[in-house]
Parts: C-alpha cells; structure tokens; sequence
C-alpha cells in the first residue's frame, strides 16, 4: 500500500517581507521521485531547507511519514539531505565528516562501514578520504554530501540540485540510486534545473513559479495542463512559468549584436 | 596600474576578507537569505567588527604604552635600578606586547588573506600579476593600519614625553618599523604554516594528530606571550633592571638579543652621559643588525605575498588511503571529537580554546610569588579560572556556525549539544585544577584550598556552562548559528557572559561570607550552594527537547 511520504499544507516563508514561499501544498508518496522544477528564486531550496529542518516556515503543516517536523529528531532521522550549495565541515576530512555523522545518527560500526566501503568506491572519493574537505574539488565535496546523505538508509531523500559539478559516471550512478531507492518504497524529492533529467528520473513533477505551484503531476498531465500533445518538458517549463513570452525576440535581438 | 586605483581596490578586497573572517567562514558560506538590506547590515557589520578589533587592539597598545613608560618615572626607584636600565625594560617590554598584539590581532584576518580564496576572485580581472600581487600587499597594511601607527604614535609620544633626544626618537622610530616588520611576518609565516602543515593536511595517524597539538601550542605562543608581558610587566622590568646591574656579563648578552638591543639603543639615546660605549656600540650593532634582517624578512613577505597574488601560496598535502573504516561513538563523544578537530585547524578557536592552558601555565609560574596558598589566594585563582572557563561556552558553540546550513538537518538534540560541550568545557576545566594542584605541591605550597574548593567549584562551572549553552542555542537554534567571532554580537556575548559571572559568583561570595562569619562551615555551605545550582542548571536543561 502507498504511504504519504511527505506533506506539505499551506507552506509559507518569509524573508522580512519578501514572500519566498506562498501557500505551497504537495504531497508526495512512498515509491514516488518527486521532481521539483522552477526558476530562480521560485522558493525550491527555500521548500527543500524547511522539510530538512535547516529553515523555520512562518507558516504551514509540514510531515515526513506521518511525523511531523515539529518533532525535529523523529523527522530528521528519516531523511538524507544534500544541498544545493554544498558547504560541510571544512577543515575535517571526508572520514571524519562521515564518522561525525555516523555519530550523530547512531550507526552501528559495522553495518556503516560495508555500506561506506561500497559508497565510497561507487563513487571514486576513496582517494581523498585523508584530505580536508577544504581542498576537495566542488565535485567531490558533493560526492561526500551525497554519501552522508545515504549513509544512514533513509526513507527519504531531499536533494537540491545533486547533480552540480558530478562527473557523468557518478551522475548515472546517483541516478540509479534514487531509482532504486524509490523502487525499494523510499521516497526522494528532487529539485534540478536539468529539464531532461526530471522528464526521465522523476515520477511526477511540481513546478513552482514565484512561490507558488504552477503545475504538478506527470509530464503527460503537464502537457494537458498546457494544451499541448506534444513538446519537452523544457517547452511545458517555459510555458507554466510564463517565462516563453518575449524569450524569441530577446535571443534575436543578443544575436543581432 | 596606478597607486590610487591599486589602493581602491585593495579596499574592496580588504572588505571582502572582513567580510569572509567575520562571517561566511563562520556560519558555513551560507548566510540566511533576509533581502539585500538584511545582507548589507551584516557586511557593513563586519567592517565595524573589524574596526572595533583594530580599535581595541589600539586602545590597549596605547594605554599598556603609557601606563608602562611612565611607570619607569614614577613606580620604579630611579636610583636604584637606574633610570636608564628601568627604561630599557619597559622599552623591550612594549615592543614585545606591540609584537604579539599585531600578530594576535593579524592571524584572525590574515588567515582568510592566505587561503588566498579572495585572490582567485580578482584573478579573472585582466589585472597583471605585479598588481594583483599589489593589491594583496595593500590589504595586509590595511589590516594593520591602525594598530601599527598607534604603536608608532605612543612610543614616540611617550618618548618626547620623557625628554628624549633626537637620535633615541630616530632609534624608537626604527624599533617600532622592525617590529612591526617581524610581527606582519610571524603573522604571515604563523598563517601560511598552519595551512600548510594544519589545515591542508588531513591524516589520521598518531603522529599528525600529535603534530597538530604542536601546531596549536605554536600558535598560541603569541597569545601566552601577551599574557606574560601584561600581567608581569613591572616584575620583568624590575628584575630585569637588578639582573643585569648584579650580573654586568648578562648585560652584554642581552643588548645582542631583540627587543632589549632596541630597548638599550632607545634608553641610553637619551642619556649618552651614562653609558659604557661598548655598550652603546653593542646595541648600535645588534639594531642595524636587526634592521637587516628586518630588510630580509620584508622580501620573504612581498615575496610570500606575491605568490599568495599570483597562485595561492598553500599546497595540498594528500594522504595515502589504507581503508575507509570509522569508528562511531555516541553523539555526544562524536560532538566532543568534532569540536577537537575543528579546534585543532582553526587558529582563533584553538588560541581561545587553550587559553585555560596558558592561565594555568601562569599561575603555576605566579605560585612561585605567593608565600601561601590559602582561602583567600584560591578564591582569587579560582576567580580568574571561572571567568576563562566562561569564554569557552561561546566559543564551543560558534563551531555550530560551521556549515550550519547544511548540519542542521541532522537530527541533533538540542539537550545533546549541550551537554557534550558542558562535558568539554569541564574536562578542560579539571585538568587546569589538576596541573595547578601538582604545581603546588611540587613547589611545597599548600594545594589543599585550591583542590576543595576548585573541587567544589566545578559544580558552578557546570552551572554557568549549561545555562550560557541554553541560552546562546535558544537564540541562534533556528538562525544557522552564525554567531562569528566574539566581537560580532559584542552586547549579546557580553549579557551572556555577565550572567555566567554573577552564577559563578554566588557560591563564591556565599562561601566569603561563611568564612567570615563562620569559619568551619565555609566548604559544606559553598557545596550546598554550588551543587544546588548545579541541579538547577541541568533540571532546566533536561526539559529541553
């Protein structure tokens, strides 16, 4: 039976008096990858860092598997976080990192360690294990980030554009790993600005324009939404977003130049 | 390019590193997003926080200037020790605090100015090497402006003060551009080793982690240095006078050494009457000699600098992975360990993290003054080690404030994090107790007091630990942790800090009171006292989620 992996009801967050996030409601279900697509400063990080607990919402109903994230500990003990800018631990290295958060989600040694093991091999960051995370590429800070977040099987994964400076073998490997994951009844929210990728990765979509949802559901819906038999998911994007208009004349007048 | 133009945007990177030490390098790169003006507030915060830094730096050459100079003419005997001899000390002493301070100062921003991360900035700029090089070399003055010409200003003004000639203010003038050349040096030497052999080089083995505690205590050594010349900087001056008039050979030695060839040249300047010339050629020598190596260690820095400009001076020391084993602990060891580590690659955590070390170290020296250790003389040492331990609270958990935008999704107790930092805090503490205990008793001073009533004071030390804990984590729990460095939040760490005093000081002055009035019950009433707001303290805090 499908679970409600997350809901959001009536989410909004404030910046003083700049409304980041207005009224935002979605659900997500248990076994779904959840793309969420929008331009910038639609509010996507803004919604992502209020589930994982780092942003306080100024209002909303917020639960990940029937646990509310009022109960910070319970909520946060089910998801794997990677954000959008990846900014760890600096002067510790990635098995000191790793090792803190093995600490901190209570690990057990040995079950942690064969799941690091093949982590860090799958993703080729063996090698800088010894190396401040300081010095690490943006690549490989993100591969760090990428395996903390999986370290601990979480039940649901919240990445913010995970795919950023990831080399194409770690790429299709993160990318298989989500699909597993959801296959295996997890959950994963996904935001990226990568239309191809969403279009093939992602159960359904939620498109967010200006704080608010402007469309949600499979390409397929999105393309009825939008009136449309046929077109990318990149076509649909522009044309929810209102971002198509004037798009044409803009481009021809920068190749006149 | 021109100086102007060099000099204008030495000013906006000179921002910029104001900006990333005071900030983004504490609160993870990732400020909260408040609107332009909210992001304004804090960069025009910093500049102020990096001022109020150069001022109070200032402020305090200047006033341990005057004071000290003018202790030559009026505390110290000037018929025995001599003047001269009396003012050759308090030289040497200002232009080892001016020394230490510029580089205590120094190390806050000049790390930010090594890992060079501002420099990659300005390197896309179609700017030749010479001048980004420039430009680097601009910023390090402007870090140091106004402390360097303070110290300049004092020495010279407290030497016209005191009537000296116009060859002892060429001498001063000299001393005080050689020191401040040595100390913007061990600055960027200080900086460019710990990126070099701390922060850049991970390693797991013993051997790096023991060589980090090496690094650390290096360091500090500017800090400890302080310490010393301000808090005996009468008896140095005293001791030193009557040293070297009983031993006459040692004064010949010393007038080789920095900062007392400086210190001899400045004094006797003014007093040629009353000075062997072999000394004064000595200390002719020893200067120019000084001078020259001054010379010599400006080349290594613009050369240093250059190359900061140009491509970063720090390389990356790469491990040899064996393994990609870990070993957890529970949360509140992974805590502690991840505070040590953090500490132990953060210069202005570490010198504030061992600054317990460095008291303890000069109160074990101080026990050699005291000719008995008994209930007042603890209470005082007590005193002074409660208030160190305050600072610790603030600190730990500024180490929070890293990467805070992305560690707070971990599911941490907020109960956890304090009390892993309170545990640190009194490990930290108890070892001081105990290494000042056994000072004591190796130099046959009664330690008994210390060791009760440190003992007994502990439970406060607990007390005040966790509810500055409480209070700094409720505040700053859902606003990332960008606490900064203490001067950022100057009113706030200040509040925080006075309430750990007044709860650190209430057994303290109950237990006064006993003792006058009734002596026998002075350890079970500061007991009573101390472990009631012990229980107070963590009945508040396991309330907490």
């Amino acid at each position: 039976m499908e679970q409600l992996a997350v809901t959001v009801e009536g989410l909004t967050v404030k910046y003083g008096a700049f409304v980041a996030v207005d009224n935002l409601s979605f659900k997500v279900k248990s076994g779904e990858i959840y793309g969420l697509l929008g331009p910038n400063g639609a509010g996507k990080t803004s919604t992502l860092k209020v589930l994982v607990g780092v942003l306080e919402p100024s209002t909303g109903k917020i639960g990940v598997f029937s646990t509310p994230i009022a109960d910070e500990v319970g909520a946060k003990s089910q998801i794997g976080y990677v954000p959008e800018e990846v900014v760890l631990l600096d002067s510790l290295t990635p098995r000191e990192f790793l090792e803190f958060v093995a600490d901190i989600r209570h690990l057990e040694a040995a079950t942690v360690n064969s799941k690091l093991e093949r982590l860090t091999t799958a993703f080729e960051i063996t090698q800088y294990f010894d190396t401040p995370i300081a010095a690490l590429s943006m690549g490989n800070k993100q591969k760090v980030a990428i395996i903390a977040a999986l370290l601990h099987e979480p039940k649901l994964l919240i990445l913010d554009e995970p795919l950023i400076g990831l080399d194409a073998r770690s790429s299709k490997i993160l990318k298989e790993l989500i699909t597993f994951h959801a296959k295996k009844g997890g959950a994963a929210i996904f935001s990226t600005h990568i239309m191809e990728v969403a279009e093939k990765l992602c159960t359904r979509v939620g498109i967010i324009n200006k704080g608010k949802i402007v469309g949600e559901g499979t390409v397929e819906d999105l393309r009825k939404l939008v009136k449309s038999a046929e077109g990318s998911l990149e076509d649909i994007f522009l044309k929810v977003t209102e971002q198509e208009t004037g798009m044409r004349e803009i481009i021809k007048a920068l190749e006149e130049e | 390019m021109k100086f102007s133009e060099l000099w204008r945007l030495s000013s906006i990177i000179y921002k910029e590193i104001s900006f990333q030490s005071i900030f983004s390098l504490r609160s993870g790169s990732t400020l909260p997003q408040r609107g332009r003006t909210s992001i304004n507030q804090l960069a025009r915060s910093a500049k102020t926080n990096t001022l109020i830094s150069k001022i109070i730096t200032s402020v305090f050459i200047g006033i341990f200037g005057f004071m000290m100079l003018f202790a030559s003419t009026t505390t110290i005997d000037t018929a025995e020790p001599p003047r001269e001899l009396a003012l050759v000390g308090v030289v040497s002493a200002f232009l080892a605090v001016v020394l230490f301070l510029i580089i205590i100062m120094g190390l806050q921003v000049s790390t930010t100015l090594v890992s060079s991360k501002i420099v990659e900035t300005l390197s896309v700029f179609p700017l030749t090497k010479r001048d980004l090089s420039n430009v680097v070399f601009l910023c390090l003055i402007r870090i140091f402006d106004i402390p360097l010409i303070t110290a300049a200003l004092t020495l010279l003004a407290a030497y016209a003060f005191l009537g000296g000639s116009p060859l002892g203010f060429i001498a001063s003038l000299l001393g005080i551009i050689v020191t401040g050349i040595f100390a913007l040096t061990l600055t960027i030497g200080l900086a460019k080793f710990f990126y070099s052999k701390v922060a850049s080089g991970g390693g797991r083995s013993k051997w790096k982690t023991l060589l980090r505690i090496i690094f650390m205590f290096v360091w500090i050594l500017p800090s400890f240095g302080t310490y010393i010349v301000v808090n005996f900087a009468v008896e140095i001056v005293r001791s030193f006078a009557v040293f070297t008039k009983i031993f006459s050979s040692t004064l010949q030695l010393l007038v080789l050494a920095y900062p007392f060839s400086f210190g001899f040249l400045i004094s006797f300047a003014g007093s040629l009457q009353k000075i062997s010339y072999s000394i004064l050629s000595l200390s002719i020598v020893a200067s120019v000699a000084y001078l020259l190596l001054a010379l010599y260690a400006l080349k290594w820095l613009t050369h240093t600098i250059r190359r900061i400009g140009v491509a970063g001076a720090i390389g990356v020391l790469r491990e040899t992975v064996r393994d990609t084993i870990i070993k957890p602990r529970t949360p509140w060891i992974g805590i502690i360990r991840k505070d040590l580590r953090v500490a132990s690659r953060t210069p202005s955590l570490a010198s504030i993290l061992l600054l317990p070390a460095i008291q303890t170290v000069v109160l074990a020296i101080a026990f050699s003054s005291f000719s008995e250790v008994g209930f007042s003389t603890a209470m005082g040492i007590l005193t002074g080690m409660s208030v160190t331990m305050l600072l610790l609270s603030p600190t730990l958990f500024s180490i929070e404030g890293l990467g805070s935008a992305y560690t707070l999704s971990f599911p941490l107790k907020k109960k956890t994090l304090i009390l892993a930092k309170t545990a640190l805090i009194t490990f930290i503490y108890v070892l001081s107790l105990i290494v000042l205990s056994v000072t004591a008793f190796l130099m046959r001073r009664n330690f008994t007091h210390i060791l009760t009533f440190g003992g007994i004071q502990t439970f406060s030390i607990l007390a005040a630990s966790i509810i500055e804990l409480l209070i700094i984590a409720n505040k700053y729990w859902k606003k990332g942790f960008s606490l900064s460095n203490i001067y950022a939040k100057l009113p706030t760490y200040i509040m925080i800090l006075l309430l750990g005093i007044v709860i650190v000081s209430i057994p303290m002055t109950i237990a006064f009171a006993t003792y006058i009035l009734i002596e026998q019950l002075t350890i079970p009433i500061f007991l009573i006292s101390a472990l009631s707001e012990f229980m107070l303290a963590t009945f508040i805090v396991t309330r907490e989620k």
